[in-house]
């Protein structure tokens, strides 16, 4: 059976296992377990003690709990990342035996936090090499060892960017004459006309 | 197969019949935690205060302990040769059996750190990827061009490192086919039969 939320892909076999155990807690408090999720997935700090809470009436063992956090994070995760609504969501998760009642509080958090989810996946998309800082000085050389009178202006940029595999900030501090640099602007303006034209 | 103990060893281990076997018992137990999380001195200190012995005594016959412990869990010695290899050493008949039942419960425990200690290549940890559409470039206006970029998490023995890859579809493709030719040789006779054979 294909589901929308895992990708149009089966079921996992865990998933499965683990919506019977989240049916043991009742609907309410599965509702506050969701927001603890959704807070843990948005990179909040989750309450592991209002977690315990929440799971010890109905006698949570401790691998329990970390199977409904798992499988809560798996599928509110899958469902953004798939661009799954509500209510496809709330009728697919009710077809693998996860309770109405459950379902609709789940779903009804999902819808609340669907596009700060998203945006949050999105912002952890893999990015290689991201620029963090660019800072620039205009230098004007007077004269030189070389000759006398130079009478330039030169641009210093220093930019300060992320390793692409070990993840660290690298600083490189370029010095460009001024014909180069109006070749890099005209270069880069050219690219600004090509992004508006595919993007708007 | 019999554990050959060298004389050093022996010597070491002379001391235990000296004290209770109760204590041998506790000394057991603190060669076990060494083995788990490391040696601390304070304790060879405080035991040797208590037994009125120099500390390097009670050290020598702990680590004693400890490398009985792990050479007999290492080579998976049944109970009749271990209880053969400890008979050289001349020790009472409970002393035996004390060494004997700490043997048989922690050897599945000393086994278990000591395949830890074998060297590891570098395993998968984690594959971020991303596709990409190349629009067009400096050199070249207006062209489709699909890449996918994967960055593949590796981890060594605690240390984690990063490769980053780029590949266009269809060579994404043909490492696929080959993982999964891979994956079926797993399924073919030959590796069958080999695996009939370990089990």
């Amino acid at each position: 059976m294909r589901f929308r939320f895992c990708g149009d892909l089966d079921c996992p076999d865990w998933v499965l296992a683990e919506i019977s155990t989240l049916a043991r807690i009742s609907s309410v408090k599965m509702k506050l377990l969701c927001v603890q999720v959704i807070k843990d997935l948005l990179d909040e700090d989750i309450d592991y003690e209002k977690v315990s809470k929440l799971t010890s009436d109905a006698k949570f063992e401790s691998g329990d709990i970390k199977a409904s956090v798992a499988v809560l994070s798996f599928i509110l995760s899958s469902a953004a990342k798939h661009d799954v609504d509500g209510e496809s969501l709330s009728s697919e998760l009710q077809q693998l035996g996860l309770p109405k009642e459950h379902t609709t509080g789940l779903c009804k958090s999902y819808e609340d936090k669907h596009a700060a989810l998203q945006q949050k996946l999105k912002e952890s998309s893999l990015r290689l090499g991201r620029l963090e800082v660019v800072n620039w000085r205009v230098d004007y050389t007077l004269s030189s060892s070389e000759l006398k009178e130079v009478n330039e202006p030169v641009v210093q940029l220093r930019l300060q960017s992320q390793n692409p595999e070990s993840g660290s900030s690298e600083t490189s501090v370029v010095t460009v004459g001024a014909e180069k640099f109006r070749v890099l602007l005209t270069g880069m303006s050219i690219f600004f006309k090509y992004y508006y034209y595919y993007y708007y | 197969m019999l554990l050959v103990l060298s004389d050093e060893h022996k010597e070491h281990l002379g001391f235990l019949p000296k004290v209770d076997p109760a204590v041998v018992g506790e000394f057991g137990r603190i060669a076990v935690e060494f083995l788990k999380k490391g040696s601390n001195p304070k304790i060879y200190e405080g035991a040797a205060r208590k037994l009125n012995v120099p500390s390097e005594t009670v050290q020598r016959g702990v680590e004693g302990l400890m490398y009985l412990l792990t050479e007999s869990s290492k080579l998976m010695i049944s109970e009749i040769d271990f209880q053969d290899s400890v008979l050289v050493l001349g020790f009472s008949e409970e002393l035996n059996k004390l060494l004997l039942q700490l043997y048989l419960e922690n050897r599945k425990e000393v086994r278990q750190i000591l395949s830890e200690l074998a060297p590891s290549l570098p395993h998968y940890r984690n594959l971020e990827w991303r596709f990409d559409v190349q629009l067009g470039s400096r050199a070249l206006r207006q062209h489709v061009k699909p890449a996918i970029c994967l960055k593949l998490h590796l981890e060594s023995g605690g240390t984690q490192t990063a490769r980053v890859l780029q590949t266009d579809p269809a060579t994404l493709l043909h490492l696929i086919q080959e993982l999964e030719c891979a994956l079926a040789e797993v399924k073919s006779n030959h590796c069958r039969r080999i695996l009939r054979n370990i089990k």
